[in-house]
């Protein structure tokens, strides 16, 4: 699903965002990333989406070399992966269903089958009753939630989704971590990055990856 | 083989895209249009204006190639001769013509035809006829030439004895023709500026929309959207500029035509125009299919200009 191998991440200005960065992560794995601030976590899934190339290193994801020159290949590769930003990036004036639809309209659904999903997703995040609002009349935390629900609307082989529970409360947060958990049997691999420890410890299932200072450390949560 | 299937697929997964989406795209299209909506009105009224001033000189040109059609059909010169003499005399002068090279039919107009004539052509206003007591017209001899030969011709008839005046239409026409020249050199240089300035005008607004729209264009990449997904909103919005352009054009035309028309029949009656109808019909077809087209390439034009910058 994913292979990095050596990956380093330097920044024009000079800041060594990710250093030797090892990793070999498989389909159907659920995968928190941790650290502080700073540490290298949104550079690293800045890479695994293709919005940033690898200074040094190989890295792969879901078969595809993430490396520049490619970029109708990558943009390909993104349809196979469901991506939760940590600004959201939903377009404002329309709805909360519109928002979610957008994510798959291009994929190979018919627009029945694509509403049909996209009730459903908003129903898995708890939003069904705001589904025809606007979204910059929502809060912060049902934004977080509407971007939730157009990653997990495409049926994406990969979620990568930055601080997913950032801006919500104890009960939306485990929802949504167990949620994400639960993709499992879908096969579906999930790449989470968090400052949430105590959601994790809840868990127990997955794999844990620390990051500091741009050096990865990894331990096995079952 | 197999690239001929996957450029089938390919082409099938588009229309599919295009048909499951195409509710989407013409609601983006109106969002797009609202968020500049008075640039995008002023630019539907300056594509009309444009493309009727083009319609107008095409339809001038279009009317004088007429004019210039019928004199060549009808390419005769009148010769008149004194009134005293013989009929024999005057049957002399017409074997006389006949000889002459690039002469097709030599016939004799008497006084009464030539009144009749006179009548066809005042039409409504032949009633001024009525007022004369005697039939004024003179008898002629009608000569139908090859309008190549109407400087020979002309030389000739000055050669046969017995001939008082020699009429021709000559300088009339080469006028007309001149002028349908001018008119019809003026029409291929403004399709040509039309063309240009659409082109700038549907480029730039298209322009301005993607950047105002940069926002969910690079949400859509990121999530892995193809180009034609969000290109298709702008090729409607430039299309849809234009059309409504086409359509401004399209209804200053009818009216004007109406009113030239209605100007030009009654005290010029012998200008043969074409049908209006039709004249209006193909008019309307020409700035829709023009209108069409420039929106297309235009939204083409922004589109790639935005994606290069």
């Amino acid at each position: 699903m994913i292979e990095a191998e050596g990956v380093c991440l330097n920044y024009p200005d000079g800041t060594m965002a990710l250093r030797n960065v090892d990793l070999h992560i498989e389909p159907g794995e659920m995968i928190y990333i941790t650290g502080p601030s700073g540490s290298g976590k949104t550079s690293l899934l800045k890479l695994f989406i293709g919005i940033e190339f690898p200074t040094d290193g190989k890295l792969t994801v879901l078969g595809q070399p993430i490396i520049r020159g490619q970029a109708s290949k990558i943009r390909q590769m993104r349809r196979s992966i469901g991506p939760v930003f940590q600004d959201f990036r939903l377009v404002n004036g329309r709805t909360a269903i519109e928002n979610v639809m957008l994510g798959a309209r291009f994929l190979d659904m018919s627009n029945k089958k694509l509403k049909e999903n996209a009730v459903i997703a908003l129903k898995k995040v708890g939003l069904e009753k705001k589904m025809f609002s606007m979204v910059e009349h929502l809060s912060w935390g049902q934004c977080q939630r509407v971007a939730i629900a157009r990653a997990i609307v495409r049926k994406p082989r990969l979620i990568i989704a930055d601080e997913p529970t950032g801006n919500l409360d104890k009960d939306n947060a485990i929802n949504i971590m167990e949620l994400f958990a639960s993709l499992k049997e879908e096969n579906t691999t999930v790449v989470i990055t968090t400052h949430a420890t105590h959601l994790i410890n809840n868990l127990r299932e997955g794999r844990l990856i620390h990051i500091e200072s741009g050096i990865i450390h990894q331990e096995r949560l079952d | 083989m197999r690239a001929a299937l996957y450029i089938k697929k390919g082409w099938i997964d588009i229309v599919k895209t295009i048909m499951n989406n195409f509710g989407y795209f013409m609601k983006e299209a109106r969002t797009i249009i609202k968020i500049n909506f008075m640039s995008n009105i002023l630019s539907i009224v300056s594509i009309g204006l444009i493309l009727f001033f083009a319609a107008a000189t095409l339809s001038s040109w279009w009317i004088s190639n007429q004019v210039v059609e019928i004199i060549e059909d009808e390419a005769e010169i009148n010769v008149y001769f004194a009134e005293d003499i013989d009929k024999k005399k005057v049957e002399h002068i017409i074997n006389n013509i006949e000889t002459l090279a690039g002469v097709e039919e030599v016939r004799l107009v008497d006084e009464n035809e030539a009144y009749h004539r006179m009548e066809e052509i005042l039409g409504k206003e032949a009633k001024v006829l009525q007022y004369l007591d005697d039939n004024p017209f003179s008898p002629y001899i009608e000569v139908q030439i090859d309008l190549k030969s109407m400087e020979s011709v002309i030389e000739g008839l000055k050669n046969i004895e017995g001939i008082d005046q020699i009429r021709d239409n000559k300088e009339i026409f080469d006028k007309v023709r001149n002028l349908s020249s001018v008119l019809k050199t003026l029409g291929y240089i403004f399709i040509v500026a039309v063309g240009a300035s659409t082109l700038i005008i549907i480029s730039h607004i298209i322009r301005t929309g993607i950047y105002e729209n940069r926002e969910q264009i690079n949400t859509l990449i990121l999530l892995g959207a193809p180009d034609g997904f969000i290109s298709f909103p702008f090729i409607i919005e430039g299309m849809i500029l234009t059309l409504g352009g086409g359509l401004l054009a399209s209804i200053i035309l009818s009216l004007t035509l109406r009113y030239a028309y209605s100007v030009m029949t009654g005290p010029l009656p012998f200008i043969p125009l074409p049908d209006q109808k039709s004249m209006v019909t193909n008019l309307v077809s020409m700035i829709m299919l023009l209108s069409a087209v420039l929106g297309l390439l235009g939204s083409l034009f922004g589109l790639r200009s935005a994606k290069s910058r």
